[in-house]
């Protein structure tokens, strides 16, 4: 029993001044406030995209334009809801998970830069300003994608705008995964290799080296695009010796990645929640940590099939060929992790839920990714509604479960409070019902014939429209349900203790909310992060309860007081 | 996996296999219904590649979520019990082996895949060439109809001057629609050109589609089909745009027309098209006329023009639109009316119409048309006669 060690030092801590919402409006250097920051914000921008999604719900319930006045204004929704969703809210929102949690994983007091890490917060609310004035002064209206010459010849000034707030958007990311390689790589504790680390973390890794590598191209193509824009240039105008292909290419190649950037930090939620809360090891720990690098590095080669019915025929085949192998890695997490839950106790916890929401929504999203990745069936759901179906059922059916699910894993962790999980279900379900009702019956509307980005449609698909209206509608009440439940359980939610889900990865090896600066003393990581169903674990999951003591019902009037590190 | 299986662990096993594999033949079946009809040589190969991807996605499908809805069920926790799963880290065996079955099934999708897009691109025998032309919101189809093969009863001495002038030069004329005609069987070659941003050409019916690209010509092969138990000819099956291009994507449609043969395909379609391109009025005003009505240029979708009911209101109004060329526009730009006009449609941006942005393209109007386009224009003024 020599190897269990729980962190040394005094439990009861200095009593520190009670952290107030002002102290999350301010410039600060603890990782901690810097991660709620990021989440706060992202779910700010989520409802935003969040009400624009059900405004095009609403317009098409009928084949007619009706809500809007003019197509180009859908074009408008449509972009903004796009642009909003993957960089103000999906990008951020793991940016904001990342920042709490690898730090805290690590047994580290904060992250390697904790300046650099607060600008790279604080380029997001100018960036996110940026974009939501471009409505105001020419609004763009070519899709997130911005292909020219629509973006270049057709959109308004702010197509700029929101350029240049993407650029921003990518700044902060870049300065992020960098500050997140650092610290993953000099800051871990004595005793844990790479092959100890918590799978989140790995995930961050491999996000990370995306980013890194990736975003760039980004920024590249979005120079050019505002250079063609607004100083005459002609990299995309074939006109004066330009090629429309080139802004392809160029942007698929971040913007491929940039689905793994998405996803990954998602799975490694998964990998976290699936483990714990059915209280079994991860199956196939090596298998799911090199997956995350495997995906991570396929990802680079399969940008052009976004291009199958645009790029040159004759360089197509590679790309199918890429985009096939790419399922593997994919599958091998899908079924490590039905491995974990598979003899396991599972709890059916909310957080639970969302994550096996997760696994059986993904893995539609797989199946249809690999059915798109052949180009003869490609050709013919192109740029229709199916693709519409197949990229939300990975990032919303993918993603967004995972950031509920880690929402609900984490929340006590973040305040010392417990959410409701009487409400939790309810979202749950409606989540998944409304997803399913939303979502499924796209792949239908595609493959008979309705191309997407479009305000007007053929009376025929009027039934699946309606559906999928309905469906938005129930998936937006449950977000809400969300947002009440973390509102509410901040004042009334019982408390949680400092290891509420009982789980051997540090972060839950200090109280909730963790004091400034993370730890009292040096932390020592349990040897196994998914150690769970030995002797050795309980024993240590019990003296962690020992030592930080275990959760209790609310008691009225006590607020979560999370505190802060200094400045 | 484990050398003291149980027989009944075996027996599950099969019997998981069995639903898996059957589950996804059925989900196999169940494709025509939500397919639109398969009217291409093109899309009888891709439907039959996707019937094999549906029934392997299925059996995966069901594979997952049963596995999951299984362990929901038969790993839940009891209420009371506060213990930890079975200590176990994984299985190296079991590892390897869906690892490799995944690997193995994209290999084999991966050369099915290869051989129908290989065959779907193939060269057929005398293909027919039409170009396409797409401009927003609007396609435009062209079939250069060569000297011999105009209608039977065609006298070429009979024919006016010009129309002799292109046969000699050219050997065949030019025949341009909004749809698309073909017959079955015929191996048709788009060429495909835009004359502003990206679109793309889709027939959900064949399964096809390609982008029409600015500073390129992009082609794709289709060749129609006998659709079981369709006796009505001409079939219409629509066409589609998918790639956005602005406010009026969504209506950027038009219609493939599939004849039932080639002799009912020149009867009911193109003698009609080629005598009246052979025979064209004497009046520039009424050529003009009928060359805007006909919508074989764009001119619709960004301008007014009461008399047909356009309504775009991109471009200014064409309604009286001599009058203001002949007054305010020549005052402007030095230039009679009809010269600006004429300026107006190939060089579009050299004078802009205030409040109006240099939005329209050069849409390579032959100057022949282009001036009986002028010369109707001209006549759209207050008192109905040509203010130029």
């Amino acid at each position: 029993m020599a190897s269990i060690s729980v962190p040394a030092g005094e439990t009861s801590a200095p009593q520190q001044p009670r952290l107030r919402v002002s102290d999350y409006l301010r410039w600060s250097v603890d990782h901690k406030i810097i991660g709620v920051q990021y989440m706060v914000t992202s779910l700010f921008f989520f409802l935003v995209g969040g009400v624009l999604a059900l405004t095009i719900r609403t317009e098409l319930l009928t084949p007619q334009l009706d809500v809007l006045q003019t197509g180009q204004q859908y074009n408008t929704v449509l972009s903004m809801h796009g642009l909003i969703m993957i960089f103000l809210w999906i990008i951020p929102m793991m940016a904001g998970f990342g920042n709490y949690l690898v730090p805290l994983m690590l047994g580290a007091k904060d992250m390697a830069f904790p300046w650099l890490n607060a600008f790279a917060f604080w380029l997001i609310p100018p960036a996110g300003l940026l974009m939501l004035l471009s409505w105001f002064i020419g609004p763009p209206e070519a899709g997130w994608t911005m292909y020219p010459p629509l973006s270049t010849i057709f959109s308004g000034d702010g197509q700029v705008l929101a350029a240049l707030g993407a650029h921003l958007l990518g700044i902060s990311s870049i300065l992020g995964a960098i500050n997140f390689l650092v610290t993953i790589r000099n800051m871990r504790p004595k005793g844990m290799g790479y092959f100890q680390m918590p799978l989140f973390v790995w995930a961050m890794t491999a996000t990370s080296i995306l980013v890194v590598m990736a975003t760039p191209f980004l920024a590249g193509a979005l120079t050019l695009l505002i250079l063609d824009k607004v100083a005459g240039t002609a990299f995309f105008d074939p006109a004066n010796g330009g090629d429309v292909l080139l802004w392809q290419n160029i942007f698929w190649f971040y913007s491929h990645p940039a689905v793994y950037i998405m996803v990954l930090p998602g799975m490694g939620i998964l990998s976290e929640v699936l483990s714990i809360h059915s209280r079994k090891p991860i199956f196939g720990y090596k298998m799911i940590a090199l997956s995350s690098m495997a995906i991570g590095g396929i990802g680079f080669t399969v940008w052009a099939h976004h291009m199958f019915t645009s790029l040159q025929p004759e360089y197509r085949l590679p790309f199918m060929i890429t985009s096939m192998i790419i399922a593997v890695p994919t599958g091998i997490k899908i079924f490590s992790w039905l491995g974990t839950i598979w003899m396991g106790k599972i709890r059916f916890t909310s957080a639970m839920l969302f994550s096996l929401g997760f696994l059986s929504m993904f893995v539609i999203g797989g199946i249809t990714g690999v059915m798109l990745a052949v180009i003869p069936f490609n050709l013919h759901v192109h740029d229709t509604y199916f693709v519409v179906a197949h990229f939300h059922f990975v990032l919303f059916g993918g993603s967004v479960f995972a950031i509920y699910s880690g929402l609900y894993h984490w929340y006590p962790k973040i305040t010392g409070r417990m959410m409701d999980e009487r409400i939790g279900r309810w979202q749950f379900w409606l989540t998944y019902i409304g997803f399913l009702l939303t979502f499924f019956p796209m792949h239908f509307a595609g493959i008979l014939g309705m191309p997407r980005r479009v305000a007007v449609y053929a009376p025929e698909f009027q039934t699946l429209n309606s559906l999928s209206s309905a469906g938005s509608a129930v998936l937006g009440f449950a977000a809400l349900l969300l947002i009440w439940n973390m509102y509410k359980s901040l004042y009334v939610g019982s408390i949680a203790g400092a290891n509420p889900w009982r789980a051997l990865t540090l972060e839950w090896a200090t109280t909730s909310p963790p004091p400034a600066h993370n730890f009292v003393g040096d932390p020592v990581p349990f040897h196994d992060p998914y150690g769970y169903g030995s002797e050795e674990a309980t024993a240590y999951l019990d003296e962690i309860d020992q030592r930080y003591g275990k959760g209790s019902p609310a008691q009225p009037g006590s607020a979560a007081a999370p505190q802060p590190a200094g400045d | 996996m484990n050398a003291s299986m149980s027989t009944r662990t075996i027996f599950m096993i099969v019997a998981a296999g069995i639903v898996m594999i059957g589950g996804g033949l059925l989900i196999g079946q169940t494709m025509p219904s939500f397919f639109p009809p398969e009217a291409s040589a093109q899309s009888q190969q891709i439907d039959s590649l996707f019937k094999i991807l549906l029934v392997i996605g299925g059996a995966i499908f069901l594979l997952v979520q049963g596995l999951l809805l299984y362990s929901v069920i038969a790993f839940r926790a009891k209420p009371d019990d506060t213990t930890d799963g079975p200590h176990i880290h994984g299985n190296t065996t079991l590892e390897i082996v869906w690892t490799a079955i995944p690997a193995v099934i994209v290999t084999v999708l991966t050369i099915l895949s290869y051989n129908v897009w290989v065959s779907i691109r193939e060269e057929q025998p005398a293909e027919a060439v039409v170009n396409v032309v797409g401009a927003r919101f609007n396609w435009a189809f062209t079939y250069t109809v060569p000297t011999d093969e105009l209608p039977a009863d065609t006298v070429v001495s009979e024919l006016p001057q010009t129309i002799q002038d292109k046969l000699n030069q050219d050997g065949a004329v030019q025949v341009a629609t909004n749809e698309l005609h073909t017959y079955v069987g015929q191996s048709l070659k788009l060429e495909m050109e835009t004359r502003d941003v990206i679109h793309s050409f889709w027939v959900p019916a064949f399964r096809m589609k390609q982008d029409l690209l600015p500073g390129r010509v992009t082609e794709i092969r289709l060749t129609p089909v006998e659709v079981p138990g369709n006796t009505d000819y001409p079939v219409r099956y629509p066409i589609r745009c998918a790639e956005l291009c602005g406010g009026n994507h969504g209506a950027m449609v038009s219609w493939v027309v599939v004849h039932k043969d080639e002799a009912a395909y020149k009867s009911e379609f193109l003698n009609t098209e080629v005598s009246q391109v052979l025979h064209p009025p004497e009046d520039p005003v009424l050529r003009g006329r009928q060359l805007l009505e006909s919508q074989q240029y764009p001119c619709f979708t960004c301008h007014v023009l009461s008399e047909f009911g356009w309504v775009g209101d991109v471009g200014p109004s064409l309604d009286g639109v001599a009058d203001r060329a002949a007054a305010a526009r020549a005052q402007a730009t030095g230039l009679s009316a009809a010269e600006y006009l004429l300026q107006s449609i190939h060089e579009p941006n050299v004078f802009l119409v205030p409040g109006y942005g240099p939005l329209m393209p050069n849409l390579n109007i032959p100057d022949d048309q282009a001036a009986d386009i002028v010369a109707f224009l001209c006549t759209l003024s207050v008192s109905g006669e040509s203010a130029c």
